[in-house]
């Protein structure tokens, strides 16, 4: 990753490089705090409040360059705050690790709000420091002041105002902590200018006590199954004859994925994903029914309308799964629910077993005591129903229309990156056509703003994604609405050499907007309409550096561009002008149940398909 | 029904901001609220009382043990009848 070479001053220290520096500063120590969590790259917006900071992380680079001459901590500047956000969620979500921002105060701290609490919504550890006025300003409407820690404390996992320069270096410790722990999620830092410049004891470990916190998390953490929960669980499991595992986000935060694929392979239970989720199990199982919801597969959809029992792993029954909760599920006779979060037990739909800890370890106990217990479901006949559904009911759409159909540049794309690429998204129908048409064959490939619905996250968290793989091929799938909102990020992608790939599937304006004004507003098309819109994408990528940029408009040229596009060696930008009436199907509308999905005129709908359903379907 | 609970926080610049941020942003409506000093001067006692059916309640004490500030949440009158 390139960034600015060091100035010549730098250059005297890089030679003589000294370990024995002691923070001595508040500014210092938040620096160091980050170094000794390994924090390898910082997203930020310098400003008068944050300076002594900023100046710490250039001191600390120059002090401690990496092997390769590179700096250990590089500042990746974004246009806007809320780019610098997104990037670190991005880093965070690609990489598993907490993601770093600083800011100043004020204005640049409320520009960090909408990715705070994008953060939250959807469970992504960031530790974000904001520069503060100074103590003695505080609440007196000093210039740059804004009340951080009401406004993030109302979004945030948690946000610490530091007044004592004393308990900052255990603070800055400590919202790691937080941020990592349990159900993980943003934690933010104010830090007045004072504090930052006041001299501190380094202390080089420690951290604040929080007792409420860590004995909760230590009831959570050490949870485990006892064989009465394990018989328990299996003598349901032996009830049922469709039993279906749901499986979020969480799967994902908690790393089990293995664990998900043991368990699977032991009892065979088939696998559907929530958006959070995708990636969390192989797509291309054949157990894997891909994602479930309002723009669930339809054969998704159909299996959480057939099945008997419902395993729910790090998943929480939201809005645009359980539309209607009590009608979730339907047929399911058990509900059980494991999550490291125990306000999510029962909270939307009541279970019927549950388990509150961390979620590998439950897995593997389940695994190894179903093993033990020679526990083999009979599910032949359910796995033939799954794969007579996946058949009849498969994605499809207008293959022989004149314009180029969404899907069919996602399947282009997915043909090259065989779901092995980091796919990131804004919000709308391209959002909802990438989680449907591409692959996801492992987890973290997959950075989408599931509970916000944030329009402008793709590019940022793209740009931070690419931070954490620096090898890695990341495209960003990204609308025409979507992109404008944090459009100047083009220019950081060049700035800082990226590799990375941008699409924008052009349809004219707010597509997933204009779908629900056609479905419930008689298609008045209010707000949502950008055909007159002046915006030349090409030149604005090209203005802002990229040599690869390019609009594609005719369905012939689509196989060779795409290819073109992914092996261009630097960053590439490709605007597609897709068919501007491409809906989103299937959809379960608000308030409706799966049974009422509409599938559109491409993908067979139950009734449609009764008649071929039969030969599995005899069981119900 | 009117719920009374009470809370242990410990004594932090916007612990209490929090708790009554939770209860507002999750649709709940605190009827009375009383803080006071506990004989541990870095924790306060929050007693408040509140509108809703059981299952409510449940889910806001849960949400509530989520603060980190928080160090413990008890409904006594459920304490008092189990
Ligand atoms: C910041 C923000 N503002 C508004 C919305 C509401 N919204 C959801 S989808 C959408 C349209 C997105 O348009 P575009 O990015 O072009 O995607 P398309 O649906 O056309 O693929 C809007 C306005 C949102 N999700 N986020
Ligand atoms: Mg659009």
């Amino acid at each position: 990753m390139t960034t600015s070479s060091p100035p010549a001053s730098a250059a005297v220290a890089v030679a003589h490089p000294s370990h024995i520096a002691v923070p001595a500063s508040g500014a210092e120590a938040i620096v160091q705090v980050l170094a000794d969590e390994g924090v390898e790259v910082i997203f930020g917006y310098s400003g008068g409040a944050i300076l002594p900071v900023y100046d710490a992380v250039f001191r600390h680079n120059a002090l401690h360059p990496r092997e390769d001459g590179g700096e250990s901590m590089p500042l990746v500047v974004p246009a806007n705050e809320q780019g610098a956000g997104f990037m670190a969620a991005g880093y965070a979500r690609a990489s598993g690790k907490v993601g770093v921002a600083i800011v100043t105060s004020g204005p640049g701290a409320t520009n960090m709000v909408t990715p705070v609490r994008d953060s939250m919504a959807d469970s992504i550890p960031l530790v974000v420091i904001c520069g503060q006025v100074g103590t003695a300003s505080i609440g007196s409407d000093a210039f740059q002041e804004a009340p951080v820690s009401n406004i993030m404390g109302a979004c945030a996992k948690h946000v610490f105002l530091v007044t004592d320069a004393a308990q900052l270096e255990a603070t800055v410790r400590t919202a790691f902590t937080l941020a990592r722990s349990g159900r993980p999620g943003p934690v933010v830092v104010d830090v007045p200018k004072d504090v930052q410049n006041a001299a501190i004891d380094w202390h080089g470990s420690g951290e604040l006590l929080l007792g409420g916190y860590r004995s909760r998390l230590r009831t959570v953490e050490q949870a485990s199954l006892s064989d009465t929960d394990c018989a328990a669980f299996f003598a349901a499991l032996a009830q049922a004859r469709r039993p279906l595992i749901y499986a979020g986000g969480g799967v994902i935060a908690a790393e089990a994925s293995t664990a998900l694929r043991d368990f699977v392979d032991a009892f065979g239970l088939p696998v559907t994903t929530t958006l959070m989720g995708l990636g969390a199990f192989d797509t291309a199982d054949p157990r894997a029914l891909h994602m479930l919801g309002m723009h669930g597969t339809a054969y998704a959809n159909y299996a959480v309308e057939d099945c008997d029992f419902v395993l729910a792993l790090g998943a929480r029954f939201d809005d645009r799964v359980a539309g209607v909760p009590d009608r979730f599920a339907p047929g399911a006779k058990f509900i059980a629910q494991i999550d490291i979060d125990p306000a999510e037990i029962g909270k939307v739909k009541r279970v019927d077993w549950h388990h509150v800890g961390p979620l590998t370890r439950a897995l593997e106990r389940l695994t190894a005591y179903g093993r033990a217990h020679a526990i083999a479901p009979q599910l032949s006949a359910w796995h033939a129903h799954v794969a007579g559904l996946k058949r009849t009911h498969a994605m499809d759409y207008d293959r022989a229309s004149a314009l180029i159909q969404p899907y069919a540049v996602i399947e282009a794309l997915n043909r090259h990156t065989q779901g092995r690429a980091i796919i990131s998204t804004g919000v709308g129908q391209h959002q909802m056509w990438a989680a449907q048409y591409f692959d996801f064959r492992a987890p973290r490939h997959w950075l989408t703003s599931g509970s916000m619905g944030t329009m402008g996250f793709g590019l940022p968290a793209a740009i931070g994604a690419q931070f954490a793989h620096p090898g890695k091929l990341v495209i960003d799938i990204d609308g025409d609405a979507s992109i404008r909102m944090n459009i100047g990020e083009l220019e950081t992608v060049t700035t800082y050499g990226l590799p990375l790939k941008v699409v924008v599937l052009n349809n004219s304006g707010d597509g997933m907007v204009r779908q629900w004004q056609r479905l419930y507003f008689k298609g008045r098309f209010a707000g949502s309409d950008k055909s007159l819109h002046k915006k030349d994408f090409v030149l604005a990528a090209q203005a802002d550096g990229f040599a690869w940029a390019r609009r594609l408009d005719q369905p012939a040229a689509l196989e060779a561009t795409v290819a073109d596009f992914l092996a261009f060696a630097g960053p590439a930008f490709l605007e597609v002008v897709i068919d501007p009436d491409a809906g989103v199907y299937p959809m379960v509308g608000p308030g409706a149940s799966y049974a009422q999905m509409i599938t559109g005129d491409f993908i067979a709908s139950r009734k449609a398909a009764a008649v071929d359903e039969g030969a599995t379907s005899h069981m119900f | 029904m009117n719920h009374t609970l009470s809370i242990l926080l410990q004594n932090e610049a916007g612990a209490l901001v929090r708790v009554a941020g939770l209860f507002a942003a999750r649709g709940y409506n605190i009827d009375t609220l009383t803080v006071g000093p506990t004989h541990d001067p870095s924790v306060s006692r929050l007693v408040l009382t509140v509108q809703c059916d059981e299952a409510g309640l449940g889910r806001i004490m849960q949400q509530t043990r989520k603060l980190v500030d928080v160090l413990q949440v008890a409904h006594p009158a459920a304490a008092l009848a189990a």
